[in-house]
């Protein structure tokens, strides 16, 4: 496990949860304008309605995800800390086997400690990847989930178009829509390669 | 574990760490302040709660603002930990009592960078803000120093105002409570603590007459829940009242 590794992953991880936790705020603010747009429009906006009424009941469950997605990062990053933590008892072992040759004859429980140490950590590696997995699993529902809201606002953009006569400013509110969709996007993307190449340190280490 | 709020004026912010999952070691509570995207954690903990601290740390700031550590004392619930931080982070500063350094480097670091604090005390700048070490010697260990904000006017009492309290704890003793009740009920959660741990009156005296001309509005112990408010008078007051260094006597 390389520790500085795991420290710049939390790190990007941390500013990507920023990134996400903003941009869904946005995403939120902006289904809230769509709708307020729509009522003051009356019935001319019907169409337009159902899609900004969708944008909304899916942001609101992309918040939802997004905070399952904050609950799962600490038990990962608990369970990094606890091997770095029992990396030290299987090192310090491991260098009084290596300081003292005749360690069977004097002190021979010592290979065995060491021995459990070893086991105990792989065990933990296993579950931090198992972990790392329905972590990895979530992100692609969250992903799933953005997928969907830009079918949603390219169907806006589709109805937009159809209204334009009405004089509403729908082609503004699509297009700010399309934006904090593809920012949260972005946002999640760059957060599945950091936990992607943790999976990958992982996977090579065990 | 987790991170709570305690204080928020735009880049400048503290956090409390609490309420830990492990009972088998004593409960603790681990500060966080942090000041323009740099971060100092106050007694950092012990080190079989590092790996809860840690995670509930970085829901609060990102680990590479980890300028510096502040160690009240020497115990192990304190700075146990020093290893496993330094291995995260060589850059962190740790800033100690000058009279542990010989001490705390048995925790296994011994390359860790240590800043010795003076019995006078001193300061730290964290972000551009000043935070003060106030000496707090006897309270209870023989070199013993608290933090203060005058920013956000809180003090880092240490164990001063530690409670043992029941895991699920509250971070804080009723706030919305006008009465007193509820500091009373707290109180008798700390009495035998004081009593036991800190052994000396002379300095106890000493430390409230110091600390009372401090503007203090939230009182923060290492153990137990933050006082607040008329709390923090309360607390002053019953202090000032309580016989330490007597409870096997």
């Amino acid at each position: 496990m390389n520790i500085q590794h795991i420290m710049g992953v939390v790190d990007a991880s941390f500013a990507a949860r920023q990134s996400i936790e903003k941009a869904l705020r946005e995403i939120d603010r902006r289904a809230l304008n769509a709708m307020v747009l729509v009522k003051r429009h009356g019935n001319a906006l019907a169409g337009y309605g159902v899609v900004a009424q969708a944008f909304r009941e899916r942001a609101a469950t992309l918040k939802d995800s997004a905070a399952h997605l904050q609950e799962s990062i600490a038990p990962l990053i608990e369970a990094y800390m606890r091997i770095l933590q029992h990396q030290r008892f299987s090192d310090s072992f491991e260098q009084m086997l290596a300081h003292n040759a005749d360690h069977e004859k004097h002190c021979p429980g010592l290979r065995s400690t060491q021995k459990k140490w070893q086991i105990i950590i792989v065990e933990e590696e296993a579950e931090a990847k198992a972990v790392l997995e329905r972590l990895l699993e979530m992100v692609q529902l969250l992903q799933e989930g953005i997928e969907e809201q830009e079918y949603v606002v390219t169907n806006g953009r589709i109805e937009a178009a159809l209204a334009e006569s009405t004089g509403a400013p729908l082609m503004r509110v699509s297009r700010e829509m399309g934006e904090a969709v593809r920012t949260v996007a972005l946002a999640i993307r760059s957060y599945r390669h950091q936990l992607e190449s943790l999976e990958h340190e992982s996977s090579t280490h065990l | 574990m987790k991170a709570a709020p305690i204080f928020e004026a735009g880049s400048h912010r503290w956090w409390i760490i609490y309420d830990q999952d492990e009972h088998r070691v004593i409960d603790s509570n681990v500060y966080v302040i942090e000041s323009n995207e740099q971060t100092i954690i106050l007694d950092p903990g012990g080190f079989e709660i590092f790996p809860q601290v840690f995670a509930a740390l970085v829901e609060a700031v990102p680990p590479s603002s980890l300028k510096a550590a502040f160690v009240s004392h020497q115990d192990p619930d304190i700075a146990s930990s020093l290893p496993l931080w330094h291995a995260c982070n060589e850059k962190m500063e740790w800033h100690i009592p000058k009279l542990w350094e010989g001490f705390i480097r048995h925790y296994g670091a011994l390359d860790a960078p240590l800043q010795n604090i003076e019995d006078t005390g001193g300061s730290i700048i964290i972000g551009g803000r000043r935070l003060e070490f106030i000496p707090a010697h006897y309270l209870h260990s023989s070199a013993n120093f608290h933090l203060y904000d005058p920013e956000a006017k809180i003090l880092f009492s240490g164990d001063v105002g530690a409670a043992l309290l029941p895991p699920g704890h509250d971070a804080w003793v009723d706030r919305r409570d006008k009465t007193g009740r509820a500091f009373a009920e707290h109180i008798s959660k700390a009495k035998y603590f004081h009593e036991r741990w800190m052994p000396s009156n002379a300095a106890k005296k000493n430390w409230i007459e110091r600390v009372s001309q401090m503007d203090i509005q939230y009182l923060c112990p290492q153990h137990g829940a933050i006082y607040s408010g008329d709390n923090v008078k309360r607390f002053l007051d019953w202090f000032d009242k309580l016989t330490v260094g007597t409870a096997i006597i």
